[in-house]
């Protein structure tokens, strides 16, 4: 798979080194910064209900300093996308991760955010399948829901990640095809609806509309 | 006397509009009483009769046939079940979807619920209502040209989600921008104000536009769709046994009701019993246990919304212990699909009895702690009493149920009004207030967790052994047309399968409440402040993807 990063997508990202490097002072930062993620405040689906639960009592997860969920993208430098992307809201959420100040991360959380999870069928026209595709992900967490625990798992993940300073977030760029699907799909013809009409062949399921004596047919098979 | 005013409307039906077709169906097979063939000039008048005899508009949608569509209308009254079904006839004439040649008269003047359907019936079959005032796009974004839900319709080729998702980035950001009306130079005070589709109380992804004068609600129009899962297209295309998933991730917060129901629906359609009484006290035992976990996290959020912090993490501490206890069960802390045709998944555990025996007391001395923090709580009596008020009549006009009808008054609970499951054998009541507003819909809540609670009692003092597994089943379901529905969380969750005998489905419709529930917050909200436009929002429990589908 050949990635082409448009620059331009990226450019919120830790600096290539250049004359003058930082390195210490930057390590302090990204210590500073892995210990105290602001999750923008941002729920899609399913995925957004175990996100709360893990911000609610149980599982907490101001324990690792992620807690502090933010209603502004401007105040946030996490993103957990939970949930289906559906198109329609595609636009919004490039909006919202343009809006946040960078360094930023992002969270794709479970398997709709990942890569289309069970809404992917061959030849869907409602969802985006997988954010990365335009927004760079720092960590993918699979499951349909995943846990509370598998998202507080990805959060440590991402604090690892940043103070490695392994911030550079990855993206399927739109070119490559990868949302092609070849299982057969059982896209149905319209039947007529006089056929439709007409009394069932089993005797378990009269549905005529008006009952003339149905002649012996074969049994239906499908 | 309910009978004889199901006698009116039949006779009246055969007498004064000469139906094309009717036919007599089977309630307990069809779920429907009888079905009606009406020519289209005449559905605006069959509309109105319904509508003067008390019915609702329950679920309003099209069937694709190949010369001609069907606008199928159930209507049903809140005062007994007397379901039937109204279709009408869109010949397609040789036009194309969308072009204006495939007509239908629009009964959204006289329905107010029917706005919605007409809107998703126009985007989605390409049926242009006549006389709908807005005839938009309601579910998919404004610059779609699909019709996907016709069976021309064969998918995208692959690769045309992300070109067309990034056309959108490109073209659809003026979508947020508000055109003005011309108005708008007249009163310079009013102006308008999105609120979402990323927004802390939108409970997902709504988007409300906010007309506003200094901090009145003047207006305000939902804009829903950003959750659209293409659930009824997907579903046509997968075997009826590859659903069970589709069911558990509609309304994720209470999902065991829409496995019950899809589970009624099939088994009415196949013919076929539950395996033992003990697949009937299981289900029902997890259905209730869900609706409590369901009503603790809405109580939790609702709260959260109108900035009290404390009950959103009591609410789920609590609901977390729930969910403890149907994981023993199911595995899944949210989506699940734990139904199977005619039984179970599997067994309960001989540790989930217990469990349920020692949360009980905990439980309700917890309920106590509820109503002496937050019933009791003069300030949130303040926020909430005479606010958002939703009169009977609005409510059966958008087909509003579940506990924002019954915060209205009206004791309409399909648990009731249309016995099912062990249903009848058990002792609760149908919680009610009286007084239309958001603290009404919250005490019917609250009530209900604890008649919930009070179900829960009975059935695990009455649990009986028995298999739990209906063995070999058939794989589809005879031809015909049947509608099944149940009471979820958040009222009454309808499905209607159209099946030509075939492994998958041909039509499935499913009538999510949260759908109607919120169409009707357009006539609640105008007189509202902005601060109180998300307690009301919030007082109505909305899931997205169940309404966006």
């Amino acid at each position: 798979m050949e990635m082409t990063v448009n620059p331009q997508d990226l450019h919120t990202q830790t600096p290539p080194p250049g004359l003058v490097n930082l390195f210490r002072v930057e390590d302090v930062l990204n210590l500073a910064r892995a210990n105290s993620l602001w999750p923008l405040t941002f729920g899609l689906a399913c995925c957004a209900i175990e996100l709360m639960a893990g911000g609610a009592a149980r599982f907490d997860m101001d324990r690792f300093g992620a807690g502090v969920f933010r209603p502004s993208p401007r105040q946030a430098d996490l993103m957990i996308v939970a949930g289906t992307i559906s198109r329609k809201m595609v636009p919004c959420i490039k909006t919202l991760y343009d809006q946040m100040p960078s360094p930023k991360y992002v969270i794709a959380l479970g398997g709709c955010a990942t890569g289309g999870g069970p809404f992917k069928y061959p030849g869907q026209y409602g969802i985006l399948e997988g954010i990365d595709k335009i927004i760079p992900v720092n960590v993918y967490i699979p499951g349909c829901p995943p846990r509370p625990e598998a998202l507080i798992a990805g959060v440590l993940e991402l604090r690892r990640q940043i103070m490695a300073g392994e911030t550079q977030g990855k993206m399927t760029p739109a070119v490559i095809r990868d949302s092609q699907d070849n299982r057969p799909a059982e896209y149905k013809n319209a039947i007529s609806r006089a056929e439709f009409r007409k009394p069932a062949p089993t005797p378990s399921a009269p549905t005529a509309a008006t009952p003339p004596p149905a002649s012996p047919a074969t049994p239906q098979k499908s | 006397m309910p009978l004889a005013v199901e006698k009116d409307i039949k006779s009246w039906l055969l007498e004064v509009i000469k139906p094309d077709e009717f036919t007599e169906k089977d309630i307990k097979k069809n779920g429907i009483l009888f079905e009606t063939l009406v020519a289209q000039d005449k559905v605006r008048q069959v509309a109105q009769e319904y509508k003067d005899q008390g019915y609702f508009l329950e679920c309003q949608t099209a069937v694709d046939f190949a010369e001609c569509l069907e606008v199928v209308y159930h209507f049903n009254h809140w005062n007994s079940l007397k379901r039937s079904c109204v279709k009408i006839l869109v010949p397609k004439n040789n036009g194309q979807p969308g072009d204006g040649s495939w007509k239908a008269p629009s009964v959204s003047s006289i329905y107010k619920g029917a706005d919605w359907y007409e809107r998703e019936i126009a985007e989605f079959f390409g049926v242009t209502f006549t006389g709908h005032p807005n005839l938009k796009k309601l579910l998919l974004p404004e610059t779609s040209e699909i019709f996907p839900l016709l069976k021309s319709f064969k998918g995208e080729p692959a690769g045309a989600d992300v070109t067309q998702s990034l056309k959108l980035i490109k073209e659809d950001k003026e979508g947020f921008e508000i055109t003005y009306p011309q108005s708008i130079s007249q009163h310079e005070k009013d102006y308008y104000l999105n609120l979402g589709p990323q927004h802390p109380s939108t409970h997902g992804v709504l988007r409300m536009l906010l007309h506003l004068t200094g901090e009145k609600v003047l207006d305000a129009e939902p804009i829903i769709g950003y959750s659209h899962r293409h659930h009824e297209k997907m579903m046509e295309i997968q075997q009826y046994l590859a659903c069970w998933p589709n069911m558990g991730r509609l309304d994720y917060v209470g999902a065991m009701s829409y496995n019950f129901g899809y589970a009624l629906l099939m088994e009415k359609a196949m013919g076929l019993a539950t395996a033992s009484p003990r697949v009937e006290y299981i289900r029902v035992l997890t259905t209730e246990l869900n609706r409590i976990s369901s009503h603790l996290l809405w109580m939790g959020t609702f709260l959260l919304d109108l900035g009290a912090f404390t009950p959103f993490f009591y609410g789920f501490d609590d609901r977390e212990k729930i969910l403890d206890i149907l994981e023993m069960v199911t595995g899944e802390r949210l989506t699940y699909d734990y139904f199977r045709f005619g039984g179970l998944d599997k067994d309960i555990p001989n540790e989930m009895i217990p469990a349920i025996k020692e949360f009980i007391p905990h439980f309700k001395k917890r309920l106590k702690d509820y109503d002496a923090l937050i019933t009791k709580n003069i300030i949130f009596k303040h926020r909430t009493r005479q606010l958002g008020i939703l009169t009977k009549e609005n409510a059966l006009s958008y087909g509003v149920t579940g506990p924002s009808l019954r915060g209205c008054g009206v004791a309409f609970d399909l648990r009731r009004h249309e016995p099912y499951s062990i249903y009848p054998e058990l002792d609760f009541k149908i919680m009610t207030a009286g007084d239309c507003d958001v603290f009404s819909r919250y005490l019917v809540r609250m009530g209900e967790i604890e008649e919930s609670l009070k179900i829960i009692t009975q059935v695990i003092e009455k649990m009986p052994a028995g298999v739990t597994s209906a063995g070999k089943v058939p794989k589809n379901t005879p031809k015909g047309e049947y509608y099944t529905a149940v009471e979820a969380a958040r009222g009454s969750f309808g499905i209607y399968l159209v099946s030509d005998g075939s492994l998958n489905p041909y039509r499935i419709k499913l009538r999510t409440p949260s759908f109607c529930n919120l169409n009707a917050i357009i006539d609640m909200l105008p007189g509202c402040f902005v601060s109180d436009t998300v307690a009301v929002l919030g007082s109505i429990d909305i899931v997205l993807p169940e309404i966006d589908r």
